[in-house]
């Protein structure tokens, strides 16, 4: 963190455009400051006028009371990790539109986590939907209705009326740059972003190293900031909320089916670096709660393409099952390897399939019996998703597929709206404010929650299976999981701001065995 | 150090029956001799188009990554629409080959002699190739099945396509010797290598073994693109991959002999590599690589090949 | 009064008050940055600046010494790390960023004094170099991106592999932070002190040797000079350059990653030179320059064709203007000027 050392006792020359501190909703004027401080040339190493002058740390992105809302949305559109980037940005157009259109989610601040359960009827398997196409086929509809479960309840029409057109009766208007997957280019745009373009929210980032890239940045101008992203765990930034699933919500789920299922010895194989240390050293935590244990770990540098020697070890230990957490498109070769060498062991994951859709990429049966926790992948058969497909289906006919974290980034734009509608205003630090009443959505996976005091969200998590064809079926659900480790680790960010991320060793109960 | 990969005791049937132990140290060995092929076979697909025009006109051509991209999206394009793999391969060497010329006689001779003037323009020509592809073709193209099945020896799988690749480029080191020792074109491509202006003054046409080298070996590129193709995903920036291990096989084989260099760099880097990856961990693997790459280069700088033709002529010599 | 001769000197473009006047206006007026920029273009212009002494150090060794190196980006690399541990460590205290940065140039220096050593000293051909210094920044990435662990820290700085390194403090001197308009202001200082510097080696006798050496080695190895001793001193100077480059990164961004080090970054600084003109030194700050500030003005304009239009002026520069945009200008303004190869 910058270290901002402000003496107000040595200001020499004062700037000329003041912003006046007259509270009110929505009338402060965004902070305007033009030096002219042309007598401090000589001096300038050594002045401390800029600093004042420009009062860094205390500046507030103001609204403008007229003119379009913007919303700052950086992803990489270009470069390796464009198949996620373009799928986050036609989701970010969509909300937009929808926004504009006079639409919102259902959803209500302060009420709280879960979804009602009802008893009925339900057949013996899940319905096993098609890869092929976008139109949700149901291939297998899983058996006769007749076991008697809980079932929970869905309603088909989460879009409703907003009552206004855009937010607050000012267009909404997506302001996009391309982050080019290269961490200085993320590092000017989001400058850019925030000092230039004066965006009233920025939603940006897929990998980690693109979020820490500018979240240095994001903290230093107070800037309201939305990672809308899967990731390891244990950001807590008084500025940015992470709406995407942590590793509590997907690694334990997808460990405890495996186990159950499969038996108790693990082989892990995940990118080497920091995500892929973390989630496996979350799974390294858990397993031995559920019984299992890894009896081989690798992690494999990211520039690895090329997998006979990873696939001989695993070959070698011969485990149950294999956890792989692999990242990035050199990894991805791993599946069409391992299956051409004949590897069958069940595979679990928490990171592939629901994102860069392997499973229609690679041709079968690459990824046969993969399994994965996810809070949403595409081929959810409830009617509020096939609701949600078949519009984005209008507005973007070309598109393959909408990966996890495309539809987070949806739901997230229409959570910002929300917010700043009660909030009246769209100046940050109120907008932030009304976030932390806590809130609950209703979104095309289900029902989020919102939680006040960590900014992470509480996501229903279902297990997907693809089979032998590729064909997706849902095996088991968990109707809402919350973020609960930064809660064990103490976290209140409204209590208490904090601005860095915590790691699993800085957890004194992170191991129990 | 911080590393989890451990050290895999290789697993031996601790059974008193002789047969499932022998069986079992037969798997083992199987097992390494196939990682050791595979990888000497990955090495040498990603060298060969490099070292064929490093060796003749001493350019480090750094579109070497995006020619293999252009060649393995040839072969998929080809599959997709109906061709046997076997041919859409052909086809990919035939299309970088061509494309390769064109190169050659647009922009590349203009840089014989101004080497780092080449790595430059290279470098631009990459760019173009890679982004222009992203912007017409799209970030993804779904990838070619791998072709054979798979079998088992003990309780190892081997996939049947990476046997066959070896025995690929088995062929093709084989076709490359006899070309440029069995033909008249190869031996004008040899006299330009040792020696372009006494070539030329004995008639032999320098500026079109100059295009058809630099054709091979976009060819061969074309050609290691497709063939590796099902075993990666296709996307337009798949070729910075094979860049570095190209690079690495190739400067330490040296272009003194082109065939010479490129197999036995290969051989002996996976040699290095394999018992370190097979026994503590791909991380590691690539890291000796690396370490063995810097000392041979240290130890003999131009090359294996180099030193391989030293010996060849001391010992002609003795004789 | 022998600086003022040594940085008049002709072994790169301009000399005389037709030169140095305009030179004298550009630098005013970037000194008068305030009252026409504004505060974030400023920091942008910032970055523009801060690659320009790495591209000094390579026009040095490859312009001058006739050795193309293409691992620069490793002691860029090396420094900014060794920085972001030191100062990290020391935060709280003023005199810390001050000796991370000294650090941090130590650290690059010693890296590229062993690694010099060993390639100069065995005699290895001059087109290996480019390669093995490529597989050294091959190898600083690949170790520094699995660094990811927990236990991958020192002190108590984590290295935190590709998610990179955060929370580098920004420079200070005493009390004084320098961020914004002082930055600014402290990158110029010291890019100004980095040309005119190396403008001074170059004319100096020390400069003459280089360009004899890049000429014909042996030729002047036989006249008596220690070439080896030479060629690793520019080595180490041109690492030392790289290192300030890559101080002033991490204390811009706060932030540094291993991609940084990576295979796309090394090639940079070599196009940086060869577009502007590899063998003077002002050719390659404009060439530096130009072209960060054609990368970020295309990026950020969210072109797709960004990296096609690049690679397209690569190729153009290098067919048409082989010695570099900036060194044929000069050359076609000067005719009488004494070409220097």
């Amino acid at each position: 963190m910058t270290d901002e050392n402000k003496k107000a006792d040595d200001v020499t020359e004062q700037p000329a455009a003041r912003s006046s501190q007259t509270p009110g909703p929505g009338l402060k004027r965004r902070d305007l400051l033009r030096n002219v401080g042309v007598g401090s040339v000589a001096a300038g190493l050594g002045s401390a006028t800029y600093l004042q002058g420009l009062n860094l740390g205390r500046m507030r992105a103001m609204a403008q009371d007229t003119g379009p809302v913007k919303i700052g949305f950086i992803e990489d559109e270009s470069g390796n990790l464009a198949v996620y980037g373009l799928q986050k940005l036609h989701a970010a157009q969509l909300a937009v539109k929808e926004i504009n259109e006079g639409k919102t989610l259902k959803g209500d601040a302060n009420i709280g986590a879960g979804m009602v359960g009802v008893l009925g009827k339900v057949a013996a398997n899940p319905p096993v939907i098609s890869k092929e196409g976008t139109a949700l086929d149901v291939v297998n509809d899983g058996g006769a209705q007749d076991k008697a479960d809980l079932v929970f309840d869905e309603d088909d029409d989460i879009l409703i009326d907003s009552g206004e057109q855009g937010v607050l009766g000012r267009e909404v208007e997506l302001v996009s740059a391309d982050g080019q997957s290269n961490n200085a280019v993320w590092q000017q745009l989001a400058r850019r972003m925030i000092q230039q373009d004066q965006v009233d929210v920025l939603v940006a980032g897929f990998a980690s190293a693109e979020r820490e890239a500018i979240r240095p940045i994001v903290d230093q101008f107070s800037q309201l900031y939305f990672y809308t992203n899967q990731y390891e765990g244990g950001v807590a930034d008084a500025n940015t909320f992470c709406t995407g699933p942590v590793c509590e919500q997907q690694v334990i789920p997808t460990v405890q089916y495996m186990v159950e299922n499969f038996g108790p010895n693990c082989y892990t194989i995940a990118a080497d670096y920091n995500f892929g240390q973390l989630t496996a050293a979350w799974t390294r935590a858990f397993i031995p709660l559920v019984g299992g244990n890894i009896v081989g770990e690798e992690f494999i540098p990211l520039s690895v393409s090329e997998f006979s020697q990873v696939i001989a070890r695993i070959q070698q230990t011969n485990p149950d099952w294999v956890m792989t957490l692999l990242v990035g498109q050199n990894h991805h070769n791993y599946y069409p390897q391992a299956a051409a060498a004949g590897l069958k062991y069940p595979m679990a994951s928490t990171v592939n399939m629901a994102q860069g859709y392997e499973h229609k990429r690679f041709p079968p049966p690459s990824m046969a019996n993969m399994h994965n926790a996810i809070q949403y992948q595409m081929e959810v058969p409830t009617g509020r998703n096939r609701a949600f497909v078949q519009r984005w289906m209008e507005m973007f006919p070309e598109d393959q597929y909408i990966g996890e974290m495309a539809q987070n980034t949806y739901f997230t734009i229409h959570l910002y709206a929300k917010a700043a509608r009660l909030a009246h205003t769209t100046d940050q630090e109120t907008v932030r404010r009304a976030l932390e009443l806590g809130w609950g959505i209703e979104a095309p996976e289900g029902s989020v929650f919102l939680e006040p005091g960590t900014h992470h969200c509480a996501h229903p998590i279902r297990l997907a299976y693809c089979d032998e064809q590729h064909n997706v079926s849902f095996l088991r659900d968990w109707p809402m999981i919350q973020a609960w480790w930064l809660q064990r680790l103490g976290v209140n960010l409204i209590r208490n701001p904090e601005y860095k991320q915590y790691v699993p060793d800085e957890d004194p109960y992170f191991s129990f065995v | 150090m911080g590393l989890t990969g451990g050290l895999v005791p290789p697993v031996i049937a601790a059974t008193g029956f002789g047969g499932e132990r022998a069986m079992d140290e037969l798997a083992v060995i199987a097992s390494v001799l196939y990682q050791f092929g595979t990888n000497a076979a990955f090495l040498l697909l990603c060298a060969l188009g490099l070292i064929v025009i490093l060796g003749m006109m001493n350019i480090i051509n750094l579109a070497h990554g995006e020619l293999m991209m252009l060649g393995a999206y040839t072969a998929t394009i080809a599959y997709q629409r109906g061709m046997p793999f076997w041919l859409s391969v052909v086809c990919a060497f035939v299309a970088v080959g061509i494309f390769g010329a064109i190169l050659e006689r647009l922009v590349v001779r203009r840089f014989y002699g101004r080497e780092l003037g080449a790595l430059v323009v290279t470098w631009g020509i990459s760019l173009i190739l890679a982004q222009g592809t992203l912007v017409l073709l799209g970030p993804f193209m779904p990838a070619i099945p791998i072709p054979g099945g798979n079998f088992a020896v003990g309780q190892y799988s081997f996939s049947g396509y990476w046997i066959g690749m070896i025995v690929v480029c088995a062929a093709l080191i084989a076709a490359l010797w006899w070309l440029y020792n069995r033909t008249e074109i190869g031996l004008h491509a040899r006299a330009t290598m040792q020696n372009a202006t006494m070539a030329r003054a004995l008639g032999v046409n320098t500026d079109r073994i100059y295009m058809l080298t630099f054709s091979l070996g976009a060819g061969l590129a074309g050609m290691s693109g497709a063939l590796l193709a099902p075993t990666t995903s296709i996307q337009p920036f798949m070729g910075q991959q094979f860049v570095a291990p190209a690079f690495i096989t190739v400067v330490v084989g040296g272009a003194a002999n082109v065939i010479a260099g490129a197999l036995s760099s290969s051989l002996l880097l996976s040699l290095v590599k394999t018992p370190v990856g097979f026994l503590v961990g791909a991380f590691w693997g690539t890291v000796v690589l690396l370490l063995a790459a810097l000392i041979i280069i240290r130890l003999i700088p131009d090359g294996i090949s180099a030193a391989i033709q030293r010996w060849l002529e001391r010992g002609a010599r003795v004789r | 009064m022998r600086i003022l001769e040594l940085i008049g000197g002709n072994e790169d473009i301009g000399r005389g008050p037709l030169f140095w006047l305009p030179f004298a206006l550009v630098v005013a007026a970037f000194l008068a940055a305030p009252a026409w920029l504004t505060e974030f273009e400023a920091y942008n212009i910032s970055f523009y600046l801060l690659n320009i002494p790495m591209a000094l150090g390579l026009c040095l060794l490859w312009g001058y010494c006739g050795v193309l190196s293409f691992g620069q980006v490793a002691y860029f690399g090396i420094a900014g790390y060794t920085y972001g541990i030191v100062a990290g460590n020391l935060v709280g205290l003023s005199w810390g960023p001050l000796a991370g940065s000294l650090a941090g140039l130590a650290a690059a220096a010693a890296v590229a004094a062993v690694f010099g050593y060993f390639v100069f000293y065995a005699r290895v051909q001059m087109w290996i170099v480019p390669i093995l210094t490529l597989v050294l920044t091959l190898l600083l990435e690949t170790f520094l991106g699995q660094t990811a662990g927990y236990q991958w820290r020192v002190g108590s700085v984590q290295l935190g592999g590709y998610n990179g390194m955060t929370g580098i403090p920004s420079f200070q001197l005493g009390s004084h932070v320098f961020f914004g308009f002082s930055f600014f202001y402290y990158v110029l200082v010291l890019v100004l002190a980095c040309y005119l510097g190396c403008r001074m080696l170059v004319n100096a006798s020390w400069g003459k040797v280089l360009l004899a050496i890049r000429e014909d080695a042996l030729r002047t190895e036989i006249l008596g000079y220690d070439i080896r001793f030479r060629q690793w001193a520019t080595f180490v100077l041109a690492a030392v350059l790289a290192g300030v480059s890559g101080l002033l990164y991490v204390q811009w961004g706060n932030y540094i990653t291993p991609t940084q080090v990576g295979l796309l970054q090394a090639a940079l600084p070599v196009i940086w030179v060869a577009v502007g003109g590899r063998d003077k030194l002002l050719a390659v700050i404009f060439g530096t320059y130009a072209l960060n500030w054609l990368n970020y003005s295309l990026s950020s304009q969210g072109n797709q064709y960004a990296l096609v239009i690049i690679g397209g002026l690569l190729v153009a520069v290098m067919l048409f203007f082989p010695r570099g945009i900036v060194v044929s200008i000069a050359e076609f303004l000067s005719p009488r000027r004494r070409r220097s190869a």
